[in-house]
């Protein structure tokens, strides 16, 4: 490989992402005796390509084999012995066998280890801005890196960005769409991507001249059989990570259009994802209407954990600051706190006088509170470590749908079905 | 239709084969105890909670959606 060649080969491995397009053109023979290579991506065990591999256990023995592979061991014909009903016998040995696990190391509560904790003091709360403009549901909205844009999208197809702290509109495109259910900002605060209905997610360059028709650069990534939930860049803008109503996941090379990986596991509707904060790797984590939220491993493919003690379909996945653990709303009126590291779920934020879903969670800079946006209009705070609720904060005159802290954490962001966007601190 | 049978039961028994597989993988993850998660937690909270804006408020001056500023200007 040329010099030039095993400078990009590091940087691309150093940096964890495979944001390097010339990555993807490497030809795998040379790849192989590159020994800092982490054990994802590698010969595989099974047909000896140089592949993202994915880890399973064949006969209790850990081993590596490419996707393809797996799905072709997965399709052999039964062994003698075997039947579809020792299969499923052995599942459901497997998954008591996990609970057991799991169960051992439940020692103590959350709560219970938080008593010593200070409590926090009153909480003054106040919307500080409403963004009018929308002529529908707001359905998404995202903040920009800078701390004081944001983009959101509604249900007729219009899509705005704006300055939050004057509240003027910077940008405004209409989708060929309606219910653009999901927006992103890219890192760089350049473009925005957005989709729903059209099944489709799409970029758009912003631009500094204003009377530049925003729609005519439109580029169009990802392609899914039914609609987009969510969508989110990753570290750069070169790569985008989507959720679709077709019950997958994929991650999309922006330039291209190229589909990089997809993730399959759900069995039903996925509705949100978030990606890991940066610190801790390459994972994200999405939650479905089959109630389970899964951890994927981005460069795999591979489902590494999979939560389902949610009662109803999972609306949306945070990430707590740390990255090892993330907060779920759901549609059972209750959000949740699942730790990775313990892999169980630590905490569940519900209050009987709560019926309504949960739509959106965000946790604060420090991920003490926890922001919740619900359907009966309201937006409940939450301590994250006692478990109980600091404060309610009424304002929308309909559904919460969507709610973000600002990159700094000074402020928070909510949607509402009511039209507007309002700006809280 | 013995065709599309036997089609039927090569795509279950993938599928039952295929959850077997994760769930033997997720078996083997090395977990931690509760009580370790719930300490590593509060010790994050602990130690960026002074930097929180939302938990100890910034003077009006530094928070830019606090502070009372009018953006008209007197032509």
């Amino acid at each position: 490989m040329s010099e030039r060649g095993v400078t990009l080969l590091s940087a691309c491995i150093s940096n964890g992402s495979f944001s390097c397009p010339q990555h993807w053109a490497c030809p795998p023979a040379e790849m192989c005796d590159q020994t800092f290579l982490a054990i994802t991506f590698g010969p595989c065990d099974c047909c000896s390509d140089t592949k993202p591999l994915m880890n399973i256990y064949l006969k209790n023995e850990p081993v590596n084999y490419c996707s393809l592979c797996v799905e072709r061991m997965a399709c052999q014909g039964l062994q003698p012995n075997e039947t579809l009903a020792t299969l499923k016998m052995e599942s459901e040995t497997l998954k008591t066998k996990l609970e057991e696990e799991r169960a051992k190391l439940h020692d103590v509560e959350l709560h219970q280890v938080a008593e010593r904790v200070e409590a926090l003091g009153q909480f003054v709360m106040k919307t500080r801005r409403t963004l009018k403009g929308h002529g529908n549901k707001v359905l998404c909205m995202d903040w920009c890196k800078d701390k004081r844009r944001i983009v959101s999208s509604s249900q007729d197809g219009k899509v705005i960005v704006w300055d939050a702290f004057t509240t003027n509109k910077e940008h405004a495109v209409t989708m060929p769409c309606t219910w653009v259910m999901a927006c992103a900002y890219a890192p760089s605060g350049c473009a925005v991507a957005c989709g729903g209905l059209d099944n489709k997610c799409s970029v758009y360059p912003l631009s500094l001249d204003k009377n530049e028709n925003l729609a005519a650069k439109k580029k169009s990534v990802a392609m899914h059989t039914n609609y987009l939930s969510a969508c989110s860049f990753t570290n750069s803008d070169m790569q985008i990570l989507t959720s679709s109503g077709d019950g997958t996941c994929a991650l999309w090379d922006v330039e291209s259009g190229q589909l990089l990986q997809s993730f399959h596991g759900h069995s039903a509707d996925v509705l949100c994802l978030d990606l890991a904060p940066s610190e801790t790797g390459n994972t994200f984590v999405s939650g479905g209407c089959d109630k389970k939220a899964n951890v994927w491993d981005m460069r795999s493919g591979q489902c590494i954990q999979s939560f389902e003690t949610h009662e109803s379909d999972i609306n949306s996945v945070r990430y707590y600051p740390s990255g090892d653990a993330f907060a779920s709303g759901s549609d059972d009126a209750t959000c949740r706190l699942y730790d990775l590291r313990a892999d169980r779920e630590v905490a569940i934020y519900s209050k009987e006088s709560i019926i309504f879903g949960a739509s959106s969670v965000d946790f604060s800079l420090s991920g003490r509170l926890l922001f919740g946006g619900y359907n009966d209009y309201t937006i409940n705070v939450w301590d994250v470590l006692k478990g109980t609720r600091v404060s309610i904060l009424f304002g929308h005159e309909n559904r919460v749908s969507t709610l973000r802290v600002s990159p700094d954490g000074t402020a928070f962001c909510s949607g509402s079905w009511d039209h507007t966007l309002r700006i809280w601190a | 239709m013995k065709d599309a049978m036997a089609n039927n039961n090569t795509a279950s028994i993938s599928q039952a084969r295929k959850t077997v597989e994760q769930l033997k993988m997720e078996a083997c993850m090395d977990r931690i105890k509760v009580s370790k998660a719930a300490a590593d937690l509060m010790a994050y909270c602990d130690a960026h909670i002074r930097e929180d804006p939302l938990i100890v408020p910034v003077p009006a001056s530094e928070n830019p959606f606090r502070e009372k500023k009018f953006f008209c200007a007197i032509l």
